[in-house]
This record gives C-alpha cells, structure tokens and sequence, in this order.
C-alpha cells in the first residue's frame, strides 16, 4: 500500500538555515495495516505524514502509494491523490471556522462531479461513523475539542479514502475523547482501512488493533534502522 | 451536476462570511457610486450642449474694433450671403443686461423670428408657442431663473428695461422656457431683435453678430479665409472651436474626480492585496485546509474568481443604479453645484438620463480588473506554497 524508499527533507537546502527533517527513512506498509509512529516533537513524525499525503514533497527518495509514485506529483495530480485515495486527520483539525460541521464535511466532495444529493448521503453516513451527526447543523466554532476532531475525521473519512493519516489526533484531546477517538480509529481498522498515526500519546501503547508501532527519533526510524 | 455541488458551496460560503465580504461590498458601492455619478453627470452635461449646439448656426461673426468686440453692421448680412456654399444668414442681438438694484444679470437674445430657422428652434424648444399671439405686442420668453427672479421681485406680467437713453421699456412676460433648457437658458431671455436693438441702444442697421450656416464641412476653412478678406475687421468663432471648448468645459472637472478616483481605488486595492496576502491571514489558512483536502489550484482559483466575481456584480449594480437615482432623479445635489459652478440666478438644473454601454463598460473594467487581480494574484500565491506551509 505504502512504501518509502530513503526519504530525506531538508527544509531551507542549500542555505546556513539548512535543516535535515527526515533522513533516509524507509518503510513498507500493507494494506488493512494500523501502524502508529512515535516519537518526541520534532522527530519528523509530521513531515513524514506530510510527505505521504503530498502535502509537500520529499527533498530525496521515493513515495509509493498503492503502485502510483506520489513523491513528484505535479499539483493537479496530487490534488487528485489527495481527493481520491487519502484521509487526513490534523492536530489541530483544521477546520473552516465559519462553516458547519456537515457543510465542513462535504468540501473534499466540492469537485468530485458527485450529485449534490449523493454528496448528502455521503456526509450523513461519514458523520455516523465519527459520531458527530447530532452537530451536523452547528458551527464549528461553537464544539468543543473533542467535537471539532470528530468533525475533522468526518471530513477524512467522506470520501471513503482506503488511507487515513492522522497527525497527533489526541494532541488537544482530554483523555475521554481520546479513548472515543481510539475507538472510532478501531472501527476504521475493522472497516479495512489502512491508517498511519503519528503520535507521541502513550495511549497508544500497547492497543491490540495496532500492528506495528515504529519509533522514530531525530528523522530516522527506530534509532536508524530502517524497514 | 458537478456545478450544482460547486455554487451550493459557493453561495455558502458568500453567505457564512457576509460579514467579511460586506466591507469590501460597501467601500466597492462608495467608489463605483462616485465615479458613476461623475460619468454620467458629465456624460449628461456633454449631451445637452452639443445637442444645443447643433441648433445653432455652424459660424458667428463680429466685428471688432481695435481687438474688442463692437456693432456689427447689418449689411455685413448681404455680403456674407452672396458667398458661395453659405446658408441661413441671421442677425442676432445677444448681450447681458445688468438689473442693477439685486446685481444680477439676464442674457438677452434678440433674434429675427421671421427667420425660419430661427423659428424652428424656438418651436423645438418651446412646445406649442403662438407665435402670432407673442409678435403681437412686445414680448419676451425668460428662462425659468429669470422667471423666478422677476416674480421674486414683483415683477409677474411685465419688466421694465431701462435703456441707455435713460428711457423704460415694458415688456411683457410671455412664456417661461422648459426646465431641461435650464443648463444653457437660466438666466436667458428670448425677445424680437427690434426690442433687444431698443434695449442695448443699438442703431437699426446694428447688430452684435450675425449667425450662417455652410453646409458642406470640407468649406469651412474656405469661408474662414474669404470673410477675413472681405472685412479685415472680423472676428469668426465657428461651432468646433464652440464643441471643443464644451467638451472642455466639464472634462477637466471629470479629470480631477477620475483622479480623486484612481487614489481611492489604489488604495482600496492595496488594502484588498495586503489582506489576502498577509502572512498569518485567515484567507491563507482557509485555502491551505482545502489545498490539504484535495482542491486543486485551479479549483481554488476558480472559488476565488467566482466568489469576487458575485461582490464586483452587486457592488457594480448597487452602485450604479445608486448614482442613476442620484444624478438623473434627485440632480446630484452638491456635484452638480461643483460641476455647474456658482449662478447667476438660482438655478435648478435638471439632467438628461444618458447612459451608454461605453461608459458602463469602463466603469466595470477600471474597477472589476483591478480589484479581482487584487484578489487572484495573492490566492495564486497561497496556492501554489505547499498546503502544510499554508495550513500553519
């Protein structure tokens, strides 16, 4: 499904504010897999995740997502990627604050060319899945953290996405709309939906729906070893 | 199908962010307002002084006497009429008498009503006159100022003119002129060119000027030429050097608003370019979260076009149809006063509706160009730097 071929990023190359985020990672993951990777702030858990949903590009390596090389993507091509193949889930939501949570979860369906009716149905049945139906109507500014994630990963999970990452999801989460969200996470799993977590949460130590946790630690995986 | 998922969104957003959108309707509707209303009101003014314009005979003549302008003898009339290409050859008494007591002044026209072109234009101007009814006694047509003026001052049937021989003259009120006249005919008085010669103490073989018509234009400079070699003591104005100095006349006042235009919308459009394009702004965030869930430059592009696109359209309406209300139903108060400059007498100018598609389509081009590229040019930016960098 996913693999990385020694994947660097170096942020500002080729200046003295030059700085190595990611160095030579590689990895495999399979299909239906629940891999979580830890780690500090600042180990490069982020910009990995970032790299593989095309949010930016890697300085070195190869990114291939179920057959298709995403690391050099042209923007109308990962626009696609992201629109087609991919699920998002940020810590910090981002959420368009104006809108409510129903109209926040249809924007990755905007340009599908889907009926607006089927477009309706989509939403519903995402928002039940994430357990946010009952806000469809409220303004996103108006919920709480835990809501707001819950609309977040509503809006991943729309367009039925076979990858879903998700970027320090517990970040700004009290405990119980953690374990809510590791809940949602393992109904995700069940579903066969291939998720990365990128997190330095110790909730996710140990839950028997994951199946492979990757340490990383100063841009490398597990003190440098890679997959 | 895929438009209707599109301009759901579409108005959605214009509706959920009303309150970010309405600043910059409103400062649009203040500027499009402005800059109509000084458009039309010149375009209007144009109008009416051309269309008078071309009443009136194509060249006058003076005589003058040591550069000033003095009597212009009426048998200068035959000698202009037997050039070749000249028609319509009309005597005029045309001057300002001074009603001393208030210090103000009344433009008098005598002209020769047996003159059938002279006729014509009384008859365009003043609908249904009883011609043999006003030539029967001594009368005069006034100018709805002059009109108001006189009553103003009891003077309701009849004005006595003092003369220069220290004599008076009683002349009856018979007509008032249209108010559309009110531009160019305020302060005007139309009398018989036998009354007028009597009032300014003119000789009966004097005039002030005499009025002809050459119909084929490619003659105009030939008969320039010729009535400087027939009388050495000439003045010739002809009706483009009149055209110009018209267009003239309002232009430069035009000018000074485009100015007053083009700072107000640089500044607006700088205001416009600042916000969609700082660092931290809301607008940048907005378009990395959609760059993230998959929209697509263009798809953002495209959002951002028609989503400004809708507030040039509103505010362009409003504002035109704001400044249509403004100058043509309620006679732009105050520019008018600034383009019309101080009167003589009260004036209440009322201006013909002239609005083409030539105006309108300027108006729309000077302001949707630059404030869409105000917009576009910024989102293009954001669209292109990498979501997660947009996103922060």
């Amino acid at each position: 499904m996913v693999i990385l071929e020694n994947i660097s990023k170096i942020y500002h190359e080729g200046t003295p504010q030059a700085f190595e985020a990611l160095r030579a990672v590689s990895m495999k993951v399979n299909p239906g897999e629940c891999v979580v990777l830890s780690g500090v702030s600042g180990s490069g858990k982020s910009t990995l995740l970032a790299l593989i949903a095309a949010l930016d590009k890697p300085s070195r390596g190869k990114i291939v997502v179920n057959g298709e090389l995403i690391s050099k993507l042209p923007d109308l091509h990962a626009s696609a990627y992201r629109a087609k193949t991919i699920g998002v889930i940020f810590q910090h939501f981002n959420l368009l604050e104006s809108l409510s949570v129903e109209e926040n979860v249809i924007v990755p369906l905007i340009h599908s060319g889907l009926h607006l009716s089927t477009i309706d149905s989509m939403a519903k049945k995402s928002m039940e899945l994430a357990a946010i139906s009952h806000k469809a109507s409220q303004e996103v500014k108006a919920l709480s953290g835990g809501e707001k994630q819950r609309c977040a990963i509503a809006r991943a999970l729309v367009h039925e996405p076979e990858l879903i990452l998700c970027d320090e999801p517990t970040a700004n989460l009290d405990r119980e709309n953690s374990l809510k969200f590791i809940e949602i996470l393992h109904a995700l799993q069940d579903l066969g939906k291939t998720i990365i977590v990128a997190t330095h949460d110790p909730l996710f130590e140990g839950l028997p729906f994951v199946n492979r946790v990757l340490h990383m630690e100063d841009g490398q995986l597990e003190c440098g070893k890679n997959e | 199908m895929k438009n209707s998922a599109f301009l759901h969104f579409l108005t959605l957003l214009l509706f959920k962010q009303r309150s970010k959108h309405s600043g910059a309707i409103l400062i649009s509707v203040i500027i499009i307002f402005l800059l109509s209303a000084v458009l039309f009101l010149s375009s209007s003014l144009q109008y009416t002084l051309l269309s008078t314009l071309q009443r009136q005979g194509d060249f006058t003549v003076t005589r003058v006497e040591a550069g000033k302008a003095a009597n212009t003898p009426t048998a200068w009339v035959d000698d202009i009429l037997e050039m070749n290409g000249v028609s319509h050859v009309a005597p005029r008494v045309y001057g300002r008498y001074f009603f001393t007591p208030r210090g103000k002044s009344f433009l008098v026209v005598g002209i020769d009503f047996f003159d059938e072109q002279n006729t014509q234009a009384l008859e365009a101007l003043v609908k249904n006159i009883d011609l043999k009814n006003f030539l029967s006694r001594e009368s005069m047509i006034v100018g709805e100022g002059v009109k108001h003026f006189l009553e103003a001052h009891y003077f309701k049937e009849d004005f006595t003119f003092k003369t220069p021989k220290g004599t008076f003259k009683k002349v009856h009120i018979f007509q008032t002129l249209p108010p559309e006249a009110n531009l160019l005919a305020n302060d005007m008085i139309v009398m018989p060119i036998d009354l007028a010669r009597e009032i300014f103490g003119l000789h009966e073989n004097e005039v002030t000027d005499i009025t002809f018509n050459v119909p084929n234009d490619a003659e105009w400079d030939t008969i320039i030429t010729k009535l400087h070699l027939k009388f050495y003591d000439v003045r010739v104005v002809d009706k483009r050097e009149v055209k110009k100095a018209y267009k003239n006349l309002y232009n430069y006042k035009g000018g000074v608003f485009l100015i007053l235009y083009l700072v107000s919308i640089v500044t607006f459009i700088l205001i416009l370019y600042q916000r969609y394009a700082m660092v931290y702004s809301t607008e940048r965030k907005e378009i990395g979260i959609l760059r993230a869930v998959g929209w697509s430059i263009k798809d953002i592009l495209k959002l951002k076009f028609y989503e400004n696109l809708i507030i040039v359209l509103v505010s362009f309406t409003v504002g035109v149809i704001l400044a249509y209300l403004y100058v043509f139903v309620w006679s732009a108060p105050m520019l008018s006063a600034i383009f019309l400059g101080s009167s003589n007498l009260e004036n209440h100018v009322s201006f013909v509706p002239v609005v083409t598609f030539g105006t309108l389509g300027s108006i729309f081009l000077f302001y949707a160009v630059p404030f869409l590229a105000a917009v576009l040019i910024p989102a293009w930016k954001i669209s292109v730097t990498p979501p997660k960098e947009a996103m922060l």
